[in-house]
């Protein structure tokens, strides 16, 4: 079975399971307050804005499968290592969509019926979320290096300035946005949206989240540099295609992630601007993945013809 | 590889390298191997012309851009009249 029909199988289970919970568990209590819903109401309500996520899942697993069938073919030429661990980073990427997805449903239908579960079901979606994007950039960097390597491509000191600069000011607002819901008076106190001590929250979420994000900027970076030194026109032509497909999906998954980080999660359907957000960057992030499943298909061709 | 022992064989590769880039080596064997039912290393001259022809179709089948496939096409015909030359001389 090639890995295209395999990860539409996942897909197809997925995104099943997940609308059939999300129909079926009980409506969340404070939303039905908040937006003064019926259950039916709730529930369609949920449908309308669950539909467009399930199409994004679709093209993710896609453009993820296609291009490890494309690192798959080439597995024991030179660029095989480098387009392995990308093509696994991105399938992390890929599935990191519907899994904390869906383990932040059965979480937040737990605390919806016990109340006392909801910070513990916060807590578990915020760390799963960090511990995708840490592994998941983690590998597509790691591929990425593995190419610029292959070519001799290096940063230049102004192209490695410019990146520092660009995360910095993400970083810094960063803390600043966050350190906005916490009380610094009191480094032990967990009366914050996120329910964890500052002491806690700085080393095991924030600083992971600003690493796992510089070493995303770095890897987009760095494939479109591989792109812009590797020789052959048509096999370049095919690279700028997945090098846009990749920054795309990379930066739109940072943005998200910052986004719900610094407007921390309620827990329950909330109808607001970072939904509205995080709505059109994820129309940006399916357009990558299509972006990368197209470039991987002509880049698989260069190989069968 | 073995086929890099063989002058014309590199030659080939070299020009396809500007096209296809780290695919170039792989492209060549494959339509050597596939349409000319040999080992790379083993490509002569008298194969060339028939080996251009099927890169042209190959190299069709990757891109729609008529221009610079017949560009990469002549470049091969111009290795093949080349060769031809220098061993006549």
């Amino acid at each position: 079975m090639s890995h295209v029909s395999s990860a539409i199988r996942w897909y197809i289970v997925l995104a099943v399971t997940y609308l059939g919970f999300a129909m079926l568990l009980p409506a969340n209590k404070a939303a039905v307050h908040n937006y003064h819903l019926s259950s039916a109401g709730y529930h369609s309500l949920l449908l309308a804005i669950l539909l467009p996520y399930i199409g994004i899942w679709f093209a993710a697993f896609y453009g993820a499968a296609k291009l490890h069938d494309y690192a798959e073919l080439i597995k024991e030429t030179p660029e095989g290592l480098g387009f392995t661990l990308i093509a696994k980073g991105f399938q992390w990427l890929a599935w990191g969509l519907p899994v904390p997805a869906l383990i932040s449903l059965w979480l937040n239908s737990i605390a919806n019926a016990h109340p006392g579960f909801l910070p513990s079901a916060l807590i578990i979606s915020n760390y799963i979320n960090v511990v995708v994007a840490l592994v998941a950039f983690h590998l597509v960097g790691q591929g990425t290096r593995d190419l610029t390597t292959l070519t001799k491509s290096r940063l230049s000191t102004t192209e490695a300035r410019t990146i520092l600069l660009v995360f910095l000011t993400l970083g810094v607002a960063f803390c600043f946005f966050i350190f906005r819901h916490l009380n610094l008076h009191s480094l032990g106190s967990t009366s914050n949206p996120y329910y964890l001590p500052a002491w806690v929250l700085i080393p095991t979420l924030i600083i992971p989240y600003l690493y796992a994000w510089f070493t995303g900027l770095l890897a987009a970076y760095e494939i479109i540099l591989y792109g812009r030194h590797v020789s052959g026109v048509f096999y370049r032509q095919a690279l700028s295609l997945l090098a846009s497909g990749m920054t795309s999906v990379i930066a739109s998954l940072i943005f998200v992630q910052y986004v719900r980080s610094v407007a921390p999660r309620a827990g329950h359907l909330s109808l607001n601007t970072t939904l509205l957000f995080i709505n059109i960057t994820f129309i940006f992030m399916a357009i990558g993945f299509v972006l990368m499943s197209f470039a991987a298909s002509k880049l698989k061709r260069i190989e069968e013809v | 590889m073995a086929a890099s022992e063989t002058p014309l064989y590199d030659r080939v590769v070299r020009v396809t390298h500007v096209y296809l880039g780290p695919a170039a080596d792989r492209f060549i064997a494959r339509q050597v191997q596939n349409h000319l039912h040999k080992a790379p290393e083993s490509l002569s001259e008298k194969d060339l012309l028939r080996l251009v022809d099927w890169v042209r179709v190959a190299v069709s089948l990757i891109t729609e851009d008529k221009e610079i496939v017949e560009e990469y096409v002549s470049k091969l015909r111009q290795l093949a009249t080349e060769h031809t030359q220098n061993s006549e001389g």
